[in-house]
């Protein structure tokens, strides 16, 4: 039932004073949008903590969008932490919107983020304390409709009996057309059922309730999605795409939080996309093709950025910054601009080589922290089968090269149960963390006092669709320990530490990526026994996912570890990022012949499909030289 | 020659939604409101290059203010009223500045060198009057310390000092007090503490409280039994650190 939209800031200021960080509920924000007076009222969610979804960029570039727009207001809601909703459940307070602290049931519109798998079980306990029935088939008509998008939508088939609608792709003038259709059918007193058909005419936007799941001989068990007779929904969905990042607002980010956040810093999106086809990650193959923002856009967005907002960091943010066929002279004329202002400049990632560790110097001024590169396997013979581009030459030489210009901890990122990875494979990462070690000695010297160190990172792989391993199952929970426990072993030198990440987490990661339809029946029991907040290791409880899979007769291990057929028709083909299967399986055939395949934006083609797909081209401001 | 440097003191008050905010918070705020102000600040020669900025005593979370201040060093000896006013436009309303003025830089660390503070606490509830509240911080005052839980750390706190005198009235909402602490590098007494232990002492045993609203109404340092007011340019402004 839809609420009345009202102020209720008054029922919750009582229960602050008894929360963790009551600064999470304030609002009234340094570039918060205060005027709310629609008359089309949105509610944008990220549904986990304020300091962990203020720092999403892409909720700030809808805010600003949907904002912007005539006749359009836009409100953001996290979820509350634990102690703050037993509180508003007792009291019976509904979920309340920052802005005007209006109960979010009383919303046209709902938009939730899919950021990672891991958010599943908190989006059910947002829709709960919003008082909004969680199945899209339980709403009334009047009741808001329910979006969906983000980097996790690629396989939403679990989530997706929650949504009205699941927005694929870029989201600037995506939203937009998506909320005046619904605004345009409330207003001309359309049917529920109406809104949502005149939604899936509408390009990047995926109506989950107008398809069927069919189950056959050509599937996996988990079935594959065909539109509903009569509803002329298209089969296949592809994602909107913006072609020139130059024409997006290079500063998104108006809002300055009172409380530290996760990423507490001025981001200027300086590229999209990243065409370097490592074949696990989902990202590089999604988010194509690369779209550079021009050095002047950037360079005068991060100066006029820092002066309103008062940050005192900027950070160049991307899937690869030091990719940015102009990153040097970005950082060289930031430098000259931002000098005796204080203020740092940051790029999230390193590339393995020495231009990158130039680039990190560039940016960290006197200051040498920790330096992190990602060579993500031990061998070279696993890093051709990923595609890592990379060299143990090029580590070799990045690491002197970092060790020489005055840095003395070093990071490294590494994958376990990568596809034909052996134990050679796994001890081949503490060797390389070995020889890194052994270089920093030689440059800096031996002893406590050179303060030389390696730390090792090591996740465990989930396999994700849309890569070239989406047709692998993950590695055995009991191997992934094995190999955990075999490269601990390894290690004899105090002065790597070698830390690994939870393998428990990581099956209902692949899980959730696996499964279809089916698998809102697993989340929703999770929920139901108590799961929420999964991404915090302190919350996540494996046992109750293992008991909500038992209940729907799932081995959730035996799930994670099902390899798919390479022929068969994948429970989220009808979503489409614009690369095409054939690609991905002729990427995972020459991943599985050890054949790498070049970055397109430094040679030619390599014919994944998304620019004669979409209609678009990679656009790079200048040439990107090297690899 | 080193460049001159002016420090510049200002007043500012915590309300509204804002009184929620801890130190921490607080202090990332204005830095970010003086940077928004483009004033010119000065910055630090260390490792993190942070601007030159300090605060008077940590406010409670959820406690008001109409007394707090900050000094900011500056690379310009800007004029006084035009910084107030940028630094008024570039503030949130609930943190807003309301007087500024130079002070002397070699002046003690302004944490330290303000030693006092006034509260006012309206506290709401049942089964307690200004006479019982009255007697509960006696009390506590007579016991001579005060033991309490900060998280899960056992710390405690001496009142013979730390509380110097207090006022309770009854008013038709409940019962107010007005409090006066001193500060020391031992420790600050904060209002929720005494509280806490004045609500369990004997003369109070069975009240409940329902709300607390504490507010600090001013700072002072205390100087031979008198008081100088943080923007007391009649004092010689000899004490350094």
């Amino acid at each position: 039932m839809r609420l009345a939209r009202q102020d209720r800031y008054a029922e919750l200021e009582p229960l602050l004073a008894s929360v963790e960080h009551p600064a999470r509920y304030l609002n009234h924000e340094w570039g918060a949008v205060e005027e709310q007076d629609g008359p089309f009222h949105v509610c944008l969610i990220y549904a986990d903590t304020y300091e962990v979804g203020q720092a999403n960029l892409g909720l700030a570039i809808l805010y600003d969008e949907l904002n912007a727009a005539e006749g359009i207001s836009c409100e953001r809601c996290y979820l509350p932490w634990i102690d703050l909703s037993a509180l508003m459940r007792e009291k019976q307070v509904p979920l309340l919107s920052l802005e005007s602290s209006s109960p979010v049931a009383s919303f046209d519109v709902v938009g939730f983020t899919l950021a990672h798998e891991m958010i599943a079980t908190n989006i059910i306990e947002t829709l709960d304390l919003a008082g909004i029935p969680v199945r899209a088939d339980e709403r009334d008509e009047d009741d808001a409709i329910i979006f969906a998008g983000g980097p996790s939508a690629w396989n939403c088939e679990p989530l997706c009996a929650m949504f009205d609608a699941v927005l694929l792709g870029d989201g600037e003038g995506e939203i937009v057309d998506a909320s005046h259709v619904v605004r345009d059918g409330r207003a001309a007193g359309k049917s529920r059922a109406q809104i949502l058909l005149d939604l899936s005419r509408v390009q990047g936007v995926y109506v989950p309730s107008l398809y069927d799941l069919v189950v056959d001989e050509s599937s996996t068990r988990w079935g594959y999605a065909v539109p509903k007779p009569g509803t002329d929904a298209p089969e296949v969905v592809y994602k909107r795409c913006i072609p020139d990042l130059s024409v997006t607002d290079p500063i998104p980010q108006k809002m300055v939080p009172y409380m530290g956040i996760v990423q507490d810093r001025l981001a200027i999106e300086i590229l999209r996309g990243c065409a370097r086809g490592c074949r696990f990650c989902q990202a590089g193959m999604t988010y194509r093709p690369v779209r550079e923002r021009p050095i002047e856009q950037v360079v005068d967005a991060a100066e006029q950025g820092l002066e309103t907002t008062g940050y005192d960091e900027v950070s160049l943010s991307s899937l690869s910054t030091t990719d940015h066929s102009q990153c040097a002279l970005i950082l060289r004329q930031l430098d000259e601009r931002l000098e005796g202002k204080g203020v740092r400049v940051s790029i999230p990632s390193q590339r393995l080589d020495s231009f990158g560790v130039d680039m990190a110097a560039a940016v960290s001024g006197s200051r040498r922290g920790g330096l992190t590169f990602a060579p993500e396997a031990g061998t070279q013979r696993l890093r051709d089968v990923i595609n890592k581009n990379v060299c143990s030459e090029d580590l070799e030489n990045a690491a002197r090269n970092a060790f020489e210009l005055g840095w003395r901890r070093m990071k490294l990122y590494f994958m376990m149960g990568l596809p034909t990875e052996t134990d050679d494979d796994v001890l081949a990462i503490t060797a390389a963390a070995r020889r890194v070690l052994e270089i920093g000695r030689e440059v800096v010297g031996r002893g406590y006092k050179s303060g030389v160190s390696v730390s090792v990172s090591c996740s465990v792989f989930v396999p994700k669709c849309y890569t070239p391993f989406q047709w692998c199952g993950q590695l055995p929970i009991e191997e992934v320990r094995r190999r955990q426990d075999l490269m601990i072993r390894a290690n004899r030198d105090r002065d790597i530490h070698i830390s690994y990440h939870d393998a428990q987490v990581s099956v209902v990661e692949a899980a959730l990526s696996k499964m279809g339809r089916a698998g809102f029946d697993l989340v929703y029991g999770a929920w139901k026994r108590g799961c929420r907040f999964d991404a915090w290791t302190d919350q996540f409880d494996y046992e109750h996912w293992l008991e909500a899979g038992r209940a729907m007769g799932i081995d959730l291990e035996e799930l994670a570890a099902e390899p798919y057929d390479l022929d068969a028709r994948l429970p989220w083909e009808h979503t489409s990022p614009g690369v095409s299967k054939d690609f991905l399986k002729r990427e995972w055939h020459r991943a599985a012949d050890g054949v790498t395949t070049d970055d397109c934006t430094r040679t030619s083609c390599t014919g994944c499909g998304v620019c004669p797909t979409l209609g678009v081209n990679n656009n790079l401001v200048g040439d990107r030289c090297g690899r | 020659m080193a460049d001159e440097l002016f420090r510049l003191r200002v007043a500012f008050h915590k309300d509204g939604r804002l009184a929620y905010l801890g130190h921490l918070e607080v202090i990332n705020t204005i830095e970010r409101s003086i940077r928004r102000a483009g004033l010119p600040f000065s910055v630090g020669n260390g490792f993190a290059k942070r601007m030159r900025v300090q605060f008077s005593q940590a406010l409670p979370v959820g406690a008001f203010s109409t007394g707090e201040y900050f000094d900011l060093t500056l690379t310009e000896e800007l004029d006084t009223a035009e910084a107030l006013a940028r630094l008024k436009a570039a503030s949130p309303t609930a943190l807003g500045p309301e007087r500024c003025a130079y002070v002397p830089r070699k002046l003690a660390a302004l944490e330290a060198w303000l030693d006092r503070s006034d509260w006012q606490i309206e506290l709401r509830g049942e089964g307690f009057d200004a006479a019982r509240l009255e007697e509960g911080i006696a009390c506590v005052k007579r016991a001579g310390k005060i033991d309490f839980m900060r998280g899960e750390k056992q710390r405690s706190i001496e009142t013979e000092t730390t509380l110097v005198s207090w006022e309770t009235h009854d008013e038709p909402w409940g019962v107010s007090l007005g409090l006066k602490t001193h500060s020391s590098n031992l420790g600050a007494l904060r209002p929720a503490v005494l509280l806490d232990a004045a609500f369990a002492t004997e003369p109070l045993a069975g009240a409940m409280r329902a709300s607390q609203r504490v507010c600090r109404c001013g700072q002072w340092h205390e100087e031979n039994g008198g008081l100088m007011e943080p923007f007391d340019l009649s004092f010689s402004w000899s004490l350094t650190a």
